[in-house]
């Protein structure tokens, strides 16, 4: 579904990724690790177009994307979650779902705030909040949420973007141990969507529960690409956390 | 009562209400870029100007209708906001304030020195008022009404143009950029298309107020002009609709009881800009903490 070849992505000279090659599977969800500042949110900026690669090339179903502005690509299927939560907090959770439901819909439709297409979009809206169980909150601003129901909020309005490619950059940071639980319980639903998922995580027992398949990142290059039981077995996983006398 | 109802139905009740139609297809239409979308527009003024120069060429020099007229402005100052647009929606935050000041630096020193076809500082006079058929709106009761069905129009469409998803999409470009493009929105159009629906009905404006003072000049365009706008949309809060129709309506009637003390006219216009400035400055340290939101970024 998606090939990197060869990426690299460069600021100043200073190449933050060096030479990705990977392919991931339709259907197949993937964990992406790797200590600090190794390039893993750098991909997923690169992969979404937020920042533009050096050389290389990213291919979406066969079609070199690597040209194409953000928006093209979310129009494509690639879905974005980010680390630092990608929701409009000054926005309703409604409000929030409507934005990426309207993506999907031609510039003049739903256009007038009272129309029927917009009223239709709305209670589509609402089911998709119904999912998460956060329907009750629809006309609350986003900002008065919990990190957990953020993440859950980001999630499914991603889901309802239409998006068949997920990008998930850390999506149990800032969400309560309690609510980690809610999160995984949408990820795996998303498996049952038969979604491509990539999540960059640094909780391994956390990916462990959905991945088949473990990258390793260091110093913008993959160093493991494995099952998680083998790059959990892997030397070389302890030296890149924590220096080659740990190995 | 009928002494309300007189003062709004005599000559400067009728004045005060075409200022406050003009002001209010300009600060609405300001409340669409800088409020709702948090772009920090300085050149709206000269899109205003740039509307009200081809009307008052068109009407003096070749005797347009008022339909010809209205088109051309609203036409110009849209063509204004895609030149400008193109070039100053490149430039980031402050840096992009600075370019839309540059481009209203450049309108008005071309208002003041291309005098073959703007008269200089000595401005266009002798503009008529419009004529539609049979009726002429040389009286101000009848302008007053045909302003209103502009002002209706307009409002109208800026309402749903901010209500609906158009608003939705700039509220969400203005948080968070990049997450409204992941989310498949093209940024640099939404954008584009702010400034122009922004621009023309600037250009509108100022169409109207060439036809109501039937004289303009450069100094009826400049940066303090610019600055009147802007505290109606500070004071009415950015992106609020109803707030900037409130603010329009106040601002526009504070200054008024200082016509009737008794104060030297020095002393009156320092006075009014005073006055504006103080509450200006006031409203930023209210509202400092919300006025103005960083962007977010990944």
């Amino acid at each position: 579904m998606l090939t990197l070849s060869d990426l690299v992505v460069s600021f100043g000279g200073n190449k933050v990724l060096n030479g990705i090659s990977c392919t991931i599977n339709e259907g197949e969800t993937v964990g992406i690790i790797g200590p600090n500042g190794c390039g893993k949110t750098t991909l997923f900026n690169c992969i979404s177009g937020l920042v533009a690669n050096t050389s290389g090339t990213i291919a979406l179903r066969g079609v070199e994307i690597q040209a194409l502005e953000p928006h093209e690509r979310a129009r494509r299927g690639l879905g974005r979650v980010f680390q630092n939560f990608g929701i409009f907090r000054e926005m309703t959770l409604l409000e929030n779902v409507l934005l990426a439901l309207e993506s999907n819909t031609s510039v003049i439709s739903g256009f007038l705030p009272w129309s029927k297409k917009t009223k239709g979009l709305s209670n589509e809206a609402l089911s998709y909040l119904e999912q998460v169980g956060l329907a009750a909150k629809a006309n609350e601003k986003a900002a008065s949420l919990s990190g957990g129901q953020m993440r859950l909020l980001e999630i499914i309005r991603t889901l309802a973007l239409g998006s068949d490619m997920f990008l998930l950059d850390e999506p149990t940071a800032g969400v309560s141990p309690r609510m980690k639980e809610d999160v995984a319980s949408l990820i795996k639903k998303l498996q049952g969507l038969k979604k491509t998922v990539l999540i960059i995580e640094h909780d391994i027992t956390f990916i462990q529960k959905f991945c088949s398949r473990v990258i390793v990142l260091n110093e913008g290059v993959i160093v493991l690409d494995d099952t998680p039981e083998k790059v959990r077995a892997d030397s070389r996983l302890k030296e890149i956390y924590f220096g080659s006398d740990a190995a | 009562m009928s002494s309300l109802f007189e003062i709004l139905t005599s000559d400067y009740g009728i004045h005060l209400a075409i200022l406050i139609g003009i002001y209010l297809i300009l600060s609405q239409s300001l409340n669409l870029t800088f409020g709702l979308g948090q772009l920090f527009n300085l050149a709206h003024i000269a899109s205003y100007a740039i509307g009200a120069y081809a009307t008052a060429l068109l009407s003096t020099e070749t005797e347009a209708s008022f339909a010809v007229c209205i088109v051309a402005s609203v036409a110009l100052s849209g063509l204004f906001a895609i030149t400008l647009g193109g070039i100053a929606l490149r430039l980031a935050n402050d840096y992009f304030s600075i370019g839309t000041l540059a481009f209203s630096a450049v309108v008005s020193a071309l208002l003041i020195n291309w005098k073959s076809v703007t008269h200089g500082v000595l401005g266009i006079a002798g503009i008529p008022r419009p004529v539609l058929g049979v009726t002429d709106f040389y009286q101000n009761g009848w302008f007053l009404i045909l302003l209103l069905v502009f002002v209706v129009i307009v409002q109208a469409i800026f309402y749903v143009l901010m209500r609906g998803r158009f608003g939705r999409t700039l509220r969400a470009l203005a948080e968070y950029e990049q997450a409204a493009a992941t989310l498949g929105k093209n940024t640099s159009m939404i954008r584009n298309f702010a400034f122009l629906f922004s621009s023309a009905a600037a250009g509108l404006a100022g169409s109207f107020f060439a036809y109501y003072l039937n004289y303009i000049d450069p100094s009826s365009f400049s940066l303090q002009e610019m600055i009147f706008v802007l505290t109606i949309v500070i004071v009415g809060r950015p992106g609020s609709f109803f707030g900037v129709i409130g603010a329009t309506i106040f601002l526009v009637l504070l200054p008024e009881p200082l016509r009737f003390i008794d104060l030297p006219s020095a002393y009156l216009g320092p006075l009014r800009q005073l006055l504006h400035a103080a509450l200006l400055f006031g409203v930023v340290w209210w509202k400092r903490d919300t006025l103005f939101p960083t962007q977010r970024k990944v």
